[in-house]
């Protein structure tokens, strides 16, 4: 497989909204991104592990925003990965509580530098708590549901993989799948601000 | 839930996914736009649709996530590992440096001429006379033989006559009563009757002990000259006694 190492930045913004090429994509912004980003992490009282768990969220974070429009390039990536990090990891410390005085200090002092990532990353917990919920789904729920409004794929094309009888049956599973998941979703009241953050941005 | 809101329903999560078109698309507009609770049922729809899409995502991201880090820790680990070792090797390297810095600056400094004398002088012992050769003693070696060092050098009178032995036993006497300028004189001249009888007693002792009155003497470049000819003459007397130490020292007090 074709290694891309240094994607210029629209190229890589086009390959993610589109889903061109995306495994190689995500696995350039890994390669150009995540030494630097887990270095600061890894600077600032984390561990690797605490790294490398940032830097996925960073990166998944980052491709939602991107397929949604709302990465405009109006910094570098490199700018609005780091701010995202670095927004995600002080949440992380202060929810731990022992966010450093002097690191707080310095970061609000640089706040109008960068893009206010802050809000974009936020509540990591909630949406953890959410993708917990969605993994509970049964595994042919989940896969309808996924092949469907993840993979984009056609009642047609899920009907031949699924081996079902018609594409009535599967519209109907489909149907109450995702009814399930939305009373899951309902019944945790305290996700809903973590949900709407989520549809809106 | 009853069959029309269910149908209701269905027809809204169709409308989401844009499955429907032309007339029923038109109805279903129009009463989103005056039904609250049907634009609530849509909102909910679209958030558990979205819950979706990040699940799909972060799904993807994690399974990628998973080989990068098994290819990026392994140079990470790698220069993490190579760049400890520099760092434990120059640790290492700093302590050694500085334990051998300590080593030598406290030698350096603990050395003193007199130190290098005390731990080398040995006195020089006489061989033990037969009863019979008393009466070819000199007076000099008599005062020598019962330590009277002090009588040693007042019994001493130098003249062109004077042998060699009594030159040297004076000077050893200066020695230990620590009179090194007179002793090197005397040591000298021992040396150059050696010379001019080309004879070589007490030659070897004499060259050794004179090294050893210029470390006291504070003249450890003379004394550096001659250990290394006694060293550099295997078959000197005084050969063995020359260390390595020893000259490490004398070259120390150079630069003291």
């Amino acid at each position: 497989m074709e290694v891309i190492r240094n994607l210029p930045d629209q190229e890589l913004v086009e390959n993610l909204q589109t889903g061109k090429r995306m495994d190689e994509t995500i696995k350039a912004i890994y390669r150009n991104h995540f030494e630097s980003l887990g270095w600061y992490i890894m600077n600032n009282s984390g561990t690797r592990q605490d790294a490398e768990d940032v830097f996925q969220e960073v990166v998944v974070t980052f491709i939602d925003l991107v397929q949604k429009n709302k990465f405009r390039g109006e910094s570098t990536v490199k700018t609005f990965l780091y701010s995202l990090n670095r927004h995600a990891w002080l949440n992380e410390l202060k929810k731990r509580g022992r966010a450093l005085a002097r690191e707080e200090k310095y970061e609000k002092g640089k706040e109008q530098a960068e893009p206010d990532a802050g809000h974009l990353i936020a509540d990591r917990e909630g949406r953890s708590e959410i993708m917990k919920l969605v993994g509970s789904l049964g595994e042919t729920c989940k896969k309808i549901l996924l092949l469907f409004y993840y993979e984009n794929l056609s009642m047609k094309e899920i009907l031949k993989s699924m081996h079902y009888e018609n594409e009535q049956v599967v519209r109907n599973k489909k149907y109450k799948c995702l009814k399930q998941l939305e009373q899951m979703l309902n019944e945790k009241p305290h996700l809903k601000s973590t949900l709407k953050s989520l549809l809106n941005g | 839930m009853d069959n029309s809101t269910s149908n209701m329903s269905e027809k809204l999560l169709q409308y989401l996914d844009g499955g429907l078109a032309g007339v029923e698309k038109e109805n279903i507009e129009q009463q989103l736009a005056t039904d609250p609770s049907l634009q609530a049922e849509l909102e909910s729809l679209k958030e558990t649709r979205e819950a979706l899409k990040l699940y799909g995502l972060k799904q993807k991201v994690s399974g990628i996530h998973q080989q990068m880090m098994t290819e990026l820790q392994t140079p990470v680990k790698k220069t993490g590992l190579k760049r400890r070792i520099i760092r434990y090797s120059m640790a290492a390297a700093a302590s050694i440096i500085l334990i051998a810095g300590g080593i030598f600056l406290y030698s350096f400094l603990s050395v003193s001429p007199g130190k290098v004398f005390s731990s080398n002088y040995r006195s020089y012992e006489l061989s033990t006379m037969r009863d019979g050769d008393t009466q070819q003693v000199s007076s000099v070696e008599k005062a020598y033989r019962e330590k009277d060092y002090t009588k040693a050098i007042e019994a001493y009178t130098p003249n062109p006559s004077t042998t060699i032995k009594d030159n040297f036993l004076a000077a050893m006497s200066y020695i230990e009563l620590g009179n090194s300028k007179d002793a090197i004189e005397l040591f000298k001249k021992v040396l150059e009757q050696d010379e001019l009888q080309k004879s070589n007693f007490l030659k070897d002792e004499s060259e050794y002990y004179l090294a050893l009155s210029y470390i006291r003497n504070k003249e450890p470049k003379t004394a550096l000259e001659l250990l290394r000819k006694i060293k550099d003459n295997p078959n000197h007397l005084y050969h063995e006694k020359i260390t390595s130490k020893l000259i490490r020292q004398v070259k120390m007090l150079k630069w003291r």
